[in-house]
């Protein structure tokens, strides 16, 4: 077992799982963290998280496939898919990839499920195929401003580590979004997203 | 160069002179006067800037004794343009801009929350950080990139600094609460599950504020505690999104509830996780100050000549990242 990544939430090793190689996700305790506090998110979490994939993989969406959950030491066992997050690809990349990668959220907002953490570094290119991962902090909602909550945070993420290519990124990252949850809805969430930036602190008052 | 700052954008009125030397800045003196609202009471925007009326003219006076500099020594003059309280940021830019006038100083108006982050990094010796700044303004997750701090995480509603003092007047406090609620808090170990609300490198804490000012007032001790707990583990939770996100190796904290130990304590921790560098601004200045704006105007001034007086402004909604910065 070899650790590959110390997330934020959780340590991801690459392991072994009948003969292939597979990631174990264990949410560690955190020292800092009240330890009620710390007990409850990491098990809520490790049982959204597995829940969430398996059901997501019922929409068509590529995810990667749960072998085993431990809610003892909150780990999850899963298929290790070797592409690269997109955070890491070409700029031009990022601008092509972001209308499938708005595709994908249309997806899940159709299913009424909001996944609560869409970076850029959440979604694995592989194969020509995006997976999604890290549904930690999803949640079953089909509120519109549950969903603008969501196109909110990742255009935060391209304006901030993505400021190069921020327009073209959104602009087709919108793109794709709108093909999957249609014109009216779009709109609604869209107006939603700037009534949220709005609420932002010191946002310009228009 | 010897600059002079003026805070005023919301309980407190400060004046400061930094020496500066190459990159370099010698604090010389560093004089505050801050307004307290009646118990239970928070800021009223227009009792304090009657208070920073009242004491601008001493305050200036002690910081220039105090540095033994005369007005003609000073290279130039910064006044906290916003973001704030309208009528407190007005008594700082009319100080700033009767002495540049009358004195023929350059003037600089400077965004009070770039302050927080420039005094920080002058102070700490951090050099690329992620910064989290959090204050009864701000709570704001920050890096560096392409000439503008840009956001990488921020609150959705109320700032840390806002739920801490608006449960601390529910409680029959005077803002700013925090140390009230942190002695508090330090004797209980009774932890009351509340609603926690961390939305990607985001969060939320007006429900967590309501749910806390339900808890019984009998229980204040372990309220407080809760409140803590619960509150800085979001923003803990955050901080560790966003450093595995940007893998930066420094976090520097800034802001008035950077004076927090608990708050500290629990950073400190998620930075040995991530072996990440710690720098939080000395507590002296960790809070609203002149020397922030006195620095912030010194480094404009390396390559800007000052504004001309007619547009000197103040605006109470400013957001740092829309701030260029060309030093």
């Amino acid at each position: 077992m070899r650790l590959i990544k110390k997330g934020a939430e959780a340590d991801i090793y690459v392991t072994n799982w009948n003969n292939s190689e597979a990631i174990l996700k264990i949410r560690k305790t955190k020292n800092y963290r009240n330890s009620i506090l710390d007990s409850n998110l990491r098990k809520q979490r490790t049982i959204k998280e597995s829940q969430t994939i398996s059901e997501v993989k019922s929409y068509g969406i590529p995810v990667p496939m749960v072998y085993f959950v431990n809610l003892k030491n909150s780990s999850i066992l899963m298929q290790k898919i070797p592409g690269k997050p997109i955070h890491d690809l070409s700029n031009s990349k990022i601008i092509s990839l972001s209308k499938n990668i708005g595709n994908l959220v249309g997806i899940l907002h159709n299913n009424g499920l909001m996944h609560g953490d869409l970076t850029t570094s959440n979604f694995i290119l592989f194969k020509n195929k995006i997976y999604v991962i890290d549904f930690g902090l999803s949640q079953k909602t089909n509120k519109p401003e549950d969903h603008a909550v969501d196109l909110r945070l990742i255009k935060e993420i391209l304006n901030s580590a993505h400021a190069k290519i921020m327009k073209p990124s959104w602009e087709n990252f919108l793109m794709g979004y709108k093909s999957k949850v249609g014109l009216s809805r779009f709109q609604k969430i869209i107006n939603l997203v700037s009534i949220i930036e709005g609420r932002g602190r010191y946002a310009t008052v228009v | 160069m010897i600059g002079l700052g003026i805070e005023s954008t919301a309980h407190t009125f400060s004046c400061a002179i930094i020496k500066k030397t190459g990159k370099n800045g010698k604090i010389l003196s560093d004089v505050r006067k801050i307004y307290r609202p009646p118990n239970g009471e928070g800021i009223h925007p227009r009792e304090a800037a009657r208070h920073h009326i009242e004491n601008s003219s001493q305050v200036l006076s002690d910081c220039l004794d105090e540095a033994k500099i005369n007005v003609n020594d000073l290279d130039l003059v910064s006044y906290a343009a916003g973001p704030g309280l309208g009528p407190c940021l007005r008594v700082g830019a009319v100080v700033a801009r009767s002495l540049a006038s009358y004195y023929k100083i350059p003037i600089y108006p400077v965004n009070h929350a770039i302050g927080h982050i420039e005094l920080g990094k002058l102070l700490t010796g951090a050099k690329n950080p992620l910064v989290l700044l959090v204050s009864g303004g701000h709570t704001m997750l920050l890096a560096f990139l392409n000439k503008q701090w840009r956001v990488f995480g921020e609150t959705l509603d109320i700032t840390l600094g806002q739920l801490l003092d608006q449960f601390g007047r529910s409680m029959g406090f005077a803002s700013p609460c925090g140390k009230n609620i942190e002695t508090l808090a330090n004797n209980s170990s009774n932890y009351i599950p509340l609603p926690y609300s961390v939305k990607g490198n985001d969060v939320s804490f007006s429900g967590l504020l309501s749910a806390t000012k339900s808890i019984p007032s009998r229980n204040k001790e372990d309220a407080c505690f809760s409140l803590q707990e619960t509150a800085f583990a979001m923003v803990s939770e955050a901080v560790e999104r966003a450093l595995s996100f940007t893998r930066k190796k420094e976090l520097l904290i800034v802001g008035g509830v950077a004076a927090n130990k608990r708050l500290s304590e629990m950073l400190k921790e998620v930075c040995r996780r991530h072996s990440c560098k710690f720098f939080v601004s000395p507590q002296k200045y960790a809070g609203d100050c002149g020397s922030q704006i006195c620095w912030t105007g010194l480094l404009e001034n390396q390559n800007k000549k000052g504004v001309p007086l007619e547009d000197t402004f103040v605006t109470q909604s400013w957001r740092l990242d829309s701030v260029i910065i060309n030093y």
